[in-house]
C-alpha cells in the first residue's frame, strides 16, 4: 500500500509540474490561438536569470524568482511585440513557423551564453530532509514545486474567470472580429497572453530546474515533453492543463512502478502517456476539456 | 659577370646547405580538424573537451613543440548532428587535412567507412570498443566504456559482503552510446563475473524516480550501475536520497550503491546532485583534479594561461580533448623525427608503433597510451573514484579489467 501511494504522490508531484509547464501554451493558445514552439526555450531562459540573479549577482534565490518572472514576463511581451505582432490575420501555418523561427534564435543566443552547454545547480536552499508521511516521502524541492503550481493556477483561473481583462482575452479567443467590435484591444491580448506564458514559463524552469539540474537540453526538452499534456487537456484549457498533468504524472509512475521490468517491459513510462493520448484523442479529438468548436461551411 | 656568378653561387650553396639541414617539414603547417557538439546534446561534455584540444594545440605551437613546423586544429560546431559531422570531415579533407578529432559515437559508427576509405587517422571522444571493430584508423585514446563499466562491475563482484551474487541493475542512457557496454557486460557476467544482472533500464526524462528505486529496492537490487551523462544520475541519486536508499557505505545492506562509468561522473555530478552524490563510484582512464598531481597542477596552469574559468579547468573533459590533441601531435613529432613527411599513411604507422619502450605516457590519464594493429585502445588503465566530501578520490590503484579481453 505505501509503494502505491508513492506512486500516488509522485505521479501528482510530477503531473503538477507537467501541468505548470503546460500552462504558457495553454495561455498563449487561450488568447491568440498559436501553438508557441518555442516554449521550451523560455522556460530554460527563466530558469538561467534565476541562476544568474541568484549566483552571479547574488540576491537571494526567492528575490531571483520573482525577478526572473518579471523579466520573463516582459521579454516574452517584447518577443510578440517584435515578431508575432505583425502576424495577427495571417495564416496559422505562418505563426506557427515563426515559433519554429524563434526556437532557433533562442537556442542560439542562450548557447551563446555559459548556460548553453555546461551544467550548473541552484544553490541549495531548502532542507534536504525529505517530508515524510507513513512511508511516503516527498521532497521539499517538489512540495514547492506543487504549491507553487497550486498558486499560479489558481490565480490565472481566478484571472480568467473574474477580471475584467481575463474576460477581454477570452472574448480576443473566442472572436477577434467581435471582440474587436467591442473595444477590446487585440494587440494588447496578445502581448499580455505572452508575457502571462513567460511568467509561468519561469516558475515551472525553476522548480524543473532544482530538481534536474540546470541543463539546457533538459530544460529546452520540456516545451516538447508536456506537449501530449496540452493536447491531452484541451489546447486552450487551465483546468485541462492540471488534470491531463496529472493524469500523464500517474500513468508515468504506475507504468514505472508496475510494468516496467516485468514480462521483458522497459521503458512503457515513456510510451504509455502517449497510447492513452491517442486512444482519448479518438474519442475527445478535442482533448479532455478543450472548446469543441463546430465550423458551419 | 663572373662577381655575379661567384654571389649567385654562394646564394645557392647556402640555400642547398639549408634545404639538406633543415629537419624534415620545418616551416610546414599541419592541418587537423575537430567536429564535435559544442552545442545540443552533450555539448556539455563538448564544450570543455574543445577547449582542451584548442589550448594544447596552441601550447604546441606557442612552445615549438614541432620545431618550426605549426599545427592548425580548426574546430568545428556539429550539434551532435551526423549529417553536420560528415560535412565538416569533408570540409577538413578538402583543406588538407591529415588527422581527424571526432567526437559522438553515433557519427564515428556512420563515418567509419569513410575514414577507412580516406585512409585517415581518427582520435574520437566516444571510447564505444565497436567503433575499433568498425574502422582499423580509429584509435580510441583511453578504455572503452566496456572496460569501463565491466572495471566497475568487477569492483562490485570483488567487494560485495553478501551471500551469493551481487543483484545489479544498469542505468543505461536511451541510445547507442548507453548501449555500448551492455554486451560486454554480459559476457563477463556470463564468463563467470559473479553478479546477477536483474534489470536493464533505459531511462527516460524522469523528474522522479521513486518508482523506478522502489521498484529495482523490491527486487533486491543492491548496485546500480550507470552508463549515461549526469543530469539523469544526479536526479536518480536525489530521488534515492529522498527516499533514503542511499548506501552509506559501500555495499551496505538494504540500500542502494550508485555507481558508473566516464561520462556519469566528474565534477558536473557533483554540481547537479550536491551531497546526494556522496558515495557515488566512478570509473575513468583520467586523472581528476582533486587529486593533485603533476598532470593535474599543468592542466591548472594551462587552463589559468588560456583564460579558462574554474569549470573548465577542473572538468575531466578539459583533460579528456587535451589528451586528444596530445596523441596527434606526439604522432606528428614521432613521424618528423623519425624523418618521414607527415602524410596520413605515415601518421597511422607511427600511431600503430607506438607500444612498447615507444608506448606514449600521458600524464592525464593513469596509463600509457599503447596502439598496435591489432590493438586501438591507448589506455588500458581504468581508476575507481569515489565522491567523498564532495570531491572524487581515487580508490585503490589503476586495475585493467579481468574479464575484458
Amino acid at each position: 500500500m505505501t509503494y502505491f501511494l508513492q506512486l500516488v504522490i509522485s505521479g501528482i508531484v510530477v503531473g503538477s509540474i507537467y501541468a505548470l509547464s503546460a500552462l504558457g501554451f495553454v495561455l498563449v493558445y487561450k488568447s491568440s490561438r498559436v501553438l508557441n514552439i518555442a516554449h521550451g526555450q523560455i522556460i530554460a531562459g527563466g530558469a538561467f536569470i534565476v541562476y544568474a540573479l541568484t549566483v552571479f549577482a547574488g540576491l537571494p534565490i526567492y528575490i531571483s524568482f520573482v525577478a526572473s518572472m518579471v523579466i520573463t514576463f516582459f521579454l516574452a511581451m517584447s518577443v510578440e511585440r517584435i515578431f508575432l505582432r505583425r502576424l495577427i490575420g495571417e495564416p496559422i501555418i505562418s505563426v506557427i513557423m515563426v515559433t519554429i523561427g524563434l526556437m532557433s534564435i533562442l537556442n542560439g543566443v542562450i548557447y551563446l551564453t555559459p548556460f548553453g552547454s555546461l551544467n550548473y545547480s541552484f544553490p541549495e536552499f531548502l532542507p534536504t530532509t525529505p517530508i515524510s508521511l507513513g512511508g511516503v516521502s516527498i521532497s521539499w524541492t517538489q512540495m514547492v514545486g506543487v504549491v507553487i503550481t497550486a498558486l499560479l493556477i489558481g490565480a490565472f483561473s481566478w484571472f480568467f474567470k473574474r477580471s475584467t481583462i481575463g474576460i477581454s482575452m477570452r472574448a480576443v479567443s473566442d472572436d477577434q472580429f467581435a471582440a474587436m467590435s467591442v473595444g477590446i484591444s487585440v494587440p494588447r491580448v496578445f502581448g499580455l497572453a505572452w508575457a502571462m506564458a513567460g511568467l509561468s514559463a519561469a516558475a515551472a524552469g525553476t522548480i524543473i530546474g532544482n530538481i534536474t539540474g540546470l541543463n539546457f537540453e533538459t530544460l529546452g526538452a520540456f516545451g516538447i515533453t508536456v506537449f501530449p499534456v496540452v493536447i491531452l487537456g484541451g489546447l486552450d484549457s487551465i483546468i485541462g492543463a492540471v488534470v491531463a498533468g496529472i493524469i500523464m504524472g500517474l500513468i508515468q509512475q504506475f507504468a514505472a512502478g508496475y510494468l516496467d521490468g516485468n514480462w521483458g517491459l522497459n521503458g512503457t513510462a515513456d510510451v504509455l502517456p502517449y497510447i492513452i493520448l491517442l486512444v482519448i484523442l479518438l474519442f475527445k479529438p478535442h482533448g479532455l476539456f478543450g472548446t469543441h468548436e463546430i465550423e458551419r461551411v | 659577370m663572373k662577381r655575379n656568378m661567384y654571389y649567385l653561387a654562394i646564394v645557392m650553396a647556402v640555400a642547398a646547405g639549408l634545404a639538406f639541414s633543415a629537419p624534415v617539414g620545418a616551416g610546414e603547417t599541419y592541418q587537423l580538424g575537430l567536429s564535435l557538439a559544442i552545442t545540443g546534446p552533450t555539448s556539455d561534455a563538448g564544450n570543455p573537451y574543445s577547449k582542451g584540444v584548442e589550448d594544447y594545440m596552441r601550447f604546441a605551437n606557442d612552445t615549438k613543440i614541432l620545431g618550426d613546423a605549426k599545427i592548425d586544429c580548426p574546430i568545428r560546431d556539429d550539434m551532435y548532428k551526423t549529417a553536420v559531422t560528415k560535412r565538416n570531415f569533408e570540409d577538413f579533407l578538402d583543406q588538407g587535412m591529415i588527422f581527424f578529432l571526432s567526437y559522438a559515437t553515433g557519427a564515428n559508427q556512420a563515418l567509419a567507412p569513410d575514414f577507412t576509405e580516406v585512409q585517415i587517422p581518427v582520435v574520437p571522444a566516444s571510447m564505444d570498443s565497436s567503433l575499433m571493430k568498425a574502422s582499423p584508423y580509429i584509435f580510441l585514446p583511453i578504455a572503452s566504456y566496456s572496460h569501463q563499466y565491466v572495471g566497475v562491475a568487477e569492483y562490485v563482484a570483488a567487494n560485495h559482503k553478501g551471500e551469493g551474487a551481487a543483484k545489479v541493475a544498469a542505468f543505461i542512457h536511451p541510445s547507442a552510446f548507453g548501449r555500448a557496454p551492455l554486451a560486454d557486460f554480459k559476457a563477463a557476467v556470463a564468463a563467470g563475473l559473479n553478479l546477477e544482472l536483474v534489470e536493464v533500464v533505459e531511462h527516460g526524462k524522469d523528474l522522479d524516480n521513486s518508482a523506478l528505486l522502489q521498484r529495482l529496492a523490491s527486487k533486491g537490487v543492491q548496485y546500480v550501475l550507470c552508463h549515461t551523462v549526469q543530469s539523469p544520475v544526479a536526479t536518480l541519486l536525489n530521488d534515492a536520497q529522498r527516499l533514503g536508499m542511499t548506501a552509506k557505505t559501500f555495499g551496505e545492506p538494504g540500500k542502494i550503491t550508485f555507481m558508473g562509468a566516464h561520462y556519469t561522473g566528474g565534477n558536473d555530478l557533483i554540481a547537479l546532485a550536491g551531497t546526494a552524490a556522496e558515495g557515488f563510484h566512478w570509473t575513468t582512464s583520467y586523472r581528476v583534479t582533486s587529486e593533485k598531481g603533476p598532470w593535474t597542477d599543468w592542466q591548472l596552469d594551462m587552463a589559468k594561461k588560456y583564460g579558462r574559468d574554474d569549470k573548465t579547468a577542473n572538468s575531466h573533459n578539459y583533460a579528456s580533448g587535451m589528451m586528444a590533441a596530445q596523441i596527434a601531435v606526439e604522432a606528428i613529432r614521432r613521424t618528423r623525427e623519425a624523418g618521414k613527411k607527415v602524410t596520413k599513411e605515415t601518421l597511422y604507422e607511427t600511431l600503430n608503433q607506438m607500444n612498447g619502450d615507444k608506448a606514449f605516457t600521458s600524464l592525464a590519464a593513469v596509463g600509457p597510451v599503447t596502439y598496435s594493429v591489432t590493438d586501438r585502445m591507448g589506455v588500458d588503465n581504468v581508476q575507481l573514484y569515489v565522491v567523498k566530501d564532495g570531491v572524487f578520490r581515487a580508490v585503490g590503484e589503476p586495475f585493467k579489467p579481468k574479464y575484458m579481453k
